[in-house]
């Protein structure tokens, strides 16, 4: 077995020059950062994980972690793809590490506050302590002030900090304050100030010589795991469990928070490095994600008006209510209508353009960006239409027009052709007998071309709009969208109700056009979004949603995919206005703006956005400037342990396979691994469940279920046939029978009956429950209940034997116990569960890991199970042809298979071999063969708490705090 | 701090309410005890409870020690970082167990005395390195044996709380060098779920020729430096013991029980999380976002 690669918590980060250099588990990885290009990726330590990277003046670069340290120069890891052959150990657990002033040594601080003075042979010349302050520590740092003065910053877990003094070994401080322990100490460049952090989840800023706390920082909701000083000690970043970084301005001894940043998933920023030449920052979390942010001010990318400094600087008189009313912003700036019908320009200044009584008190704005076009509309069914020249100096064309078929408009909307040069205007009446009216114009001319009266679906409100080809798609409220087709106005339309729980579409923007149609995203101000497939046909013969998805919170304004192919997403969120990468789960963004508002517009420039809206009748206008350098170096995956892997073994997808992860975090991954590099792409992370998630599967090559607490069992349907992305969305959930929140789904499996299929779901307070699910009908239908004992079932699994049906189960209990179901469903009745045919005690305690396989040749079954008690075991139920029953035969078993609970295993080699995870992080491969357990390989994995496993050919999944991904010898 | 649902939904939880414990971990020590009767011994008489703030297992050996009337020569001292409200005939003293001054505050107050038995229930604060986790609470373990190399009788007992993780065999073979029997048990009110379990060590019996000696300056590594534990990179796997029957609770199952009234107070007085201002501020919308 082998490794390549690996995604996971990354402990430090450091910018020296060009690069980036990254503490990736027991890796160092080398990255461009203004590329983002992975220059090289080196293998420091044999099992530690890289805590801390120090860089010298010398081209040296000193890696510690754990008990481990290695010295080498900065092209060794530039170049090597190992240099674990010069891996050092040290007795105690190192804490912290620092070249000497002159970088001739190296000092290495460990958790008793002992600190090793190293030459650079690695070789410890000295040791010293501050006398009888031995506890453990849970941070400390090393301060080369100069040549003769270093202090060492320790944080204890009762005692607050003690600074000590290195060369006289003398206690120059103990800093009494914070309550619990110590998480992190830094001192500033001088040794003047110190920065500390505990789990009370404050930073406090002290001054050493008088050894006063100058400033207590409240801000972070959890716990801070590191604090950097920056720009000649004014500023100060943090970053913690509560996934934020933070920035704090330093002001006459005061901490004052001024920027806030989320840059990981849940939980855990452990480590951040700032490149003041630049003013960037880097992060680095438990997901393994490597984000960079810009620390540049926002400030001046805002401005605000007034309407009084509007009226003054465009130089006409306001009225005395009179406010801004609609804007659009167009690449040479904005127009805006007011209350008044007055007609203004902004460039650089304010500019009026003209006035129009008709638009007095009651108007909307559109826009068309690409063509310079702006629409005015009132109640009255008029529009004026202007088109400016692409420097916005001239109005090239106008038009004004009455629409007398309607009496009057409550919503006017604009969208423009994605390959024709035509817009649409649609106008709707607050009278639902009206029809719906859109208005076809030529960009260039602004000639009217068409005017079509559509009949209007029932309660009916637009609110957004798409077209393609001659389809219009019309979102409305209550998640309601209908597609009208131009060409065929005596047609019903097609109308989709309730898409998601049911507030109002907010977008549909075109995305694609599959085999299968063109796929819309259409998004819902309640957070949802789907992707929708049009099945074309005269008329439309379908509306399909291939997936379905919740964004992690706020009001969903729309939706678009950038050029990486990545989903942004956009919106308010409290006092916030966000823009987020939900393809890769991280902010773009997020603007301060007092939550949502009536009028707003996000609009794409050429360097990012630009944020346009109305609060408390002023106008604000806020810039956000896409970054130069890529906003992650890596993607990483789940924050929490992965619990479950799932692959989908039935076909490859581009060079590799699907699978998803289902995490402690609650949600669910679909991702990509490709065969040869191992690199994984994530596509989706699924929000459906609630709680932490127990398993996943697929079924098919198109469905797949997870479970979790709160008896959560969702059954996914997969499409894999367009370009842009496989998609996956909600089908069904199982009915619950109550609402404890406890009650886990622990495992289930599934027996196909042509298209339907028959599901055995096991529970944590021992239910075990067999459902009917209809595939046309989409229902589960329960068949069979009952309970095992009161013990927590861990695994089901369903087979057929001699056409018979039987349901395996394994506990808590460390019985594997089999019911033969055969005669049970019948009829529409719910049958209680029989009583079990046969069952066996092998395990000590629960059985984790449970592998069948059917062997109807030498008629037997072998069930390989793992478990808490370390062992590993092979039991086969042989048939007794008189009897007619299965029945158990422990064939052998290994006591200490593993040093702890084994968590998971998979057949592979037609199942000549066992892969087994535990939690000693040890994967190993065991021979079946002879019903003989034996032990092929194994082989230490960096990842942590290693609870889930999947195989496909020679690719092996290790998933626990990160994923691993193996390659394994055939045999 | 107020216990959530599903605390009160949590057997052992109510459990120990009703038989006036002040946490849920009485019943491991109790499920141990079971399988091993280290607490049954009529000459158990001295022990030191480590780690041992809420006091759970201190009240399990307050109990046990003093249910006659015959109390001579019975101690029970119990330390921790944090404070613990007053227990029946159990010394408490507020220290780290790794610094190396409680140690001798320890065996101050045991006067020329050995204990019969140390146990130790000590967790550090959980970071999510799990590294780092590991390490520490191997520490821990390390300071609860140093101490117990000091003040454990020939044939004694020491009990301590694992984290099974990557390195416990580690542990297992220091372990192995001190005692008769090394045994890597689980009681089943222990979490199937957590990587907690506990060694059960009997039969004190120290290598030959060794003599322990605690200085103040030195760290427990340094301790065990000279002796043949922890100076070498032996494995081995302790056997493993699942403890308390098959039919007491299982804590990985679910009850459909009401959560448990108010009546059943917890004994134990409000305890003072280090984060209790931080929570304050938080309710109180003072964390928000807007800047
Ligand atoms: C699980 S609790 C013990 C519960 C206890 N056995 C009972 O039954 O109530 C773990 C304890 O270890 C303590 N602890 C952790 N590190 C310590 C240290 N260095 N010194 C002393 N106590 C420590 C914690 O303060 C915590 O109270």
């Amino acid at each position: 077995m082998h490794s390549v690669s690996h995604y996971g918590p990354a402990l430090s980060v450091k910018f020296l020059d060009r690069f980036v250099y990254a503490g990736y588990g027991p890796f160092l990885h080398v990255y461009e950062y203004a590329t983002g290009k992975l220059a090289n990726k080196c293998l420091i330590f044999n099992k530690n994980k890289v805590h801390g990277v120090r860089i010298g003046d010398n081209g040296l670069i000193l890696c510690y972690g754990s008990r481990s340290v290695n010295l080498t120069s900065i092209q060794d890891v530039h170049e090597k793809s190992s240099i674990v052959e010069s891996e050092k150990h040290t007795s105690e657990w190192i804490i912290s590490g620092e070249f000497n002033s002159d970088c001739s040594q190296f000092y290495l601080l460990t958790c008793y506050d002992r600190v090793l003075t190293c030459d650079l042979e690695c070789h410890v010349v000295k040791k010293s302590a501050v006398y009888g302050e031995r506890s453990i520590l849970y941070s400390g740092s090393i301060k080369v002030v100069s040549e003769d003065k270093v202090f060492i910053n320790a944080g204890t877990v009762m005692g607050g900090i003690i600074v000590w003094e290195l060369f006289s070994e003398t206690l120059v401080a103990n800093l009494l304050g914070h309550s619990g322990s110590i998480f992190y100490v830094e001192m500033n460049r001088d040794g003047s100030l110190i920065a500390s952090c505990s789990d009370d989840r404050s930073v406090r800023l002290w001054d050493l010589k008088s050894q006063k706390e100058l400033s207590v920082g409240w801000a972070h909701t959890a716990r801070i795991w590191h604090l950097l000083f920056y720009n000649n000690d004014t500023r100060l970043i943090s970053v913690s469990e509560d996934c934020t970084c933070r920035v704090w301005d330093i002001q006459s001894g005061k901490l004052l928070q001024s920027a806030i940043h989320e840059v990981h998933l849940t939980k855990n920023v452990w480590c951040v490095d700032v490149n003041e030449k630049d003013q960037l920052a880097i992060t680095s979390g438990n997901d393994g994600r490597l984000r960079l942010i810009s620390l540049t001010e926002q400030e001046s990318l805002q401005r605000n008006f007034t309407i009084k400094q509007i009226s003054d600087d465009s130089k006409v008189p306001f009225a005395k209510q009179e406010i801004i009313k609609g804007f659009h912003w167009f690449s040479f700036g904005l127009v805006a209508i007011t209350s008044e019908g007055k007609i203004l320009q902004y460039g650089n200044q304010w500019k009026f353009l003209m006035q129009n009584p008709q638009f007095k008190s009651y108007s909307m704005t559109n826009g068309i960006s690409k063509d310079n076009i702006v629409i005015f509309s009132n109640n009255k069914c008029n529009l004026l239409i202007l088109k400016f020249n692409s420097e916005g100096s001239e109005i090239v064309a106008s038009r004004e027009l009455h629409v007398d078929t309607l009496t009057k408009s409550q919503n006017c909307m604009v969208c423009r052709h994605h390959d024709r040069n035509e817009f649409f205007v649609t106008l709707e009446s607050p009278n639902p007998h009206d029809p719906f009216m859109c208005l076809k114009f030529d960009t260039d001319s602004l000639n009217l071309r068409g005017q079509f009266g559509l009949k209007k679906p029932e309660s009916f409100a637009s609110s957004c709009l798409e077209i393609y080809e001659s389809f219009l798609l019309v979102g409305s409220r209550f998640s309601v969208i209908a597609i009208f087709d131009l060409n065929n106005t005596s047609q019903e339309s097609l109308v989709s109700r309730r898409l998601t729980p049911g507030d109002t579409t907010t977008s549909i923007h075109l995305v694609e056009f599959s085999i299968g149609g063109p796929v819309f995203v259409v998004t819902n101000r309640d957070g949802y979004y789907n992707f929708i497939r049009l099945k074309l046909g005269n008329p439309i013969e379908e509306l399909e949603i291939i997936h379905s998805n919740r964004t992690a919170r706020g009001f969903l304004e729309g939706a678009y995919y950038d050029n990486n192919g990545d989903l942004i997403t956009y919106g308010f969120k409290s006092e916030l206005f966000y823009i987020y990468n939900e393809t890769q789960c991280y902010e773009k963004a997020v603007r301060v703006c007092g939550g949502a508002h009536r009028q707003w517009e996000l609009a794409r420039t050429p360097e990012g956005f630009m944020l346009v809206f109305i609060r408390a009748s002023d106008l604000h206008f806020t810039r956000v400037i896409e970054p130069k350098v890529p906003e992650v170096l890596q993607c990483g995956t789940h924050g929490r342990e992965i619990r479950d892997i799932a692959l989908l073994k039935d076909f490859k997808y581009k060079n590799g396979h699907l699978f998803c992860t289902a995490s402690e975090d609650t949600t669910i991954k679909l991702c990509h691994v490709h065969e040869s590099t191992g690199q994984v792409t994530t596509f989706w992370t699924l929000r459906k469940h609630v709680s932490g998630l127990q398993r996943c599967k697929f079924l098919s090559s198109k469905l797949m279920i997870s479970s979790s607490a709160r008896e959560e069992l969702f059954l996914w349907e997969l499409t894999t046939d367009c370009n842009t992305k496989p998609y996956i969305k909600f089908r069904q959930a199982l009915p619950i029978s109550g609402n404890n929140p406890d009650l886990r789904i622990t495992d289930f499996s599934v027996k196909f009956e042509g298209s339907n299929f028959i599901l055995a779901a096991v529970y944590s307070d021992s239910a075990v429950k067999l459902w009917r699910y209809n595939h046309l009908q989409n229902r589960f239908q329960l068949a069979v209940e009952g309970h095992y004992k009161t013990c927590c079932i861990l695994n089901a699994s369903l087979f057929e034997f001699k056409n018979q049906s039987y349901l395996m189960l394994s506990a808590t209990d460390g019985h594997l116990s089999l019911y033969n179901l055969t005669n049970t469903m019948n009829g529409g009745t719910v049958c209680p569960l029989p009583s079990v045919e046969s069952s066996i005690q092998i395990h000590q305690s629960s059985i984790k890991a449970m592998n069948i396989s059917v062997d109807d040749q030498n008629d037997a079954v072998r069930v390989y199970t793992g478990g808490d008690d370390n062992a590993l075991a092979i039991c086969a139920f042989h048939w007794e042809s008189q009897t007619k029953r299965l029945l158990p035969h422990l064939k052998d078993v290994q006591r200490s298979a593993a040093s702890s609970t084994i968590t998971s295993s998979e057949l592979i080699n037609d199942d000549k071999q066992l892969v087994t995870a535990s939690v000693d992080q040890i994967v190993r491969i065991w021979d079946t063969e002879n019903d003989k357990l034996v032990l092929q390989e194994q082989k230490y994995t960096t990842v942590a708490d290693t609870g889930s496993l999947d195989a496909v050919s020679n690719l092996l999944l290790i998933g626990g705090v990160g994923l691993s991904v193996w390659k394994t010898e055939h045999h | 701090m107020g216990k959530s649902s599903k605390d009160k939904r949590d057997l052992y939880y109510r459990k120990a309410k009703e038989q006036g414990y002040r946490a849920r971990s009485a019943f491991k020590l109790l499920q141990l005890n079971e399988e091993f009767h280290f607490l049954d011994d009529p000459n158990l008489k001295r022990v030191v409870d480590l780690c041992a703030a809420p006091g759970s297992w201190s009240q399990v050996l307050s109990r046990k020690l003093f249910d006659k009337d015959d109390y001579t020569d019975r101690q029970i001292v119990a330390v921790d970082l944090q404070a613990m409200m007053p227990i029946d005939h159990v010394t408490t003293l507020q220290a780290d167990i790794t610094h190396p001054r409680t140690l001798h505050q320890i065996l101050e107050l045991f006067g020329n005395h050995r204990a019969d038995f140390v146990c130790s229930d000590g967790a550090p604060d959980v970071t999510g390195l799990h590294d780092l986790d590991e390490y520490v609470q191997q520490q821990l373990i390390m300071s609860a044996l140093q101490l117990t190399v000091c003040i454990l009788k020939r044939g004694g007992t020491f009990v301590a709380k694992i984290f099974r993780g990557r390195d416990i065999d580690l542990i297992y073979a220091q372990l192995g060098y001190l005692f008769d029997q090394v045994t890597c048990a689980k009681p089943r009110s222990s979490r199937g779920s957590s990587l907690e379990a506990f060694v059960v060590c009997q039969g004190y019996n120290p290598p030959e020729g060794w003599q322990p000696s605690l200085d103040t300056n030195s760290s427990v590594v340094e301790f065990f430096q000279d002796c043949p534990v922890g100076s070498n990179e032996n494995r081995t796997i302790a056997p493993f013991m699942a403890c308390g029957s098959l039919e007491s609770f299982d804590s990985d199952a679910t009850y459909h029980v009401e959560p448990s009234a108010t009546s059943l107070d917890p004994v134990q007085g409000p305890t003072n999380p280090p984060y209790k201002r931080a929570l304050e501020l938080k309710r109180s919308g003072r964390l928000t976002r807007a800047v």
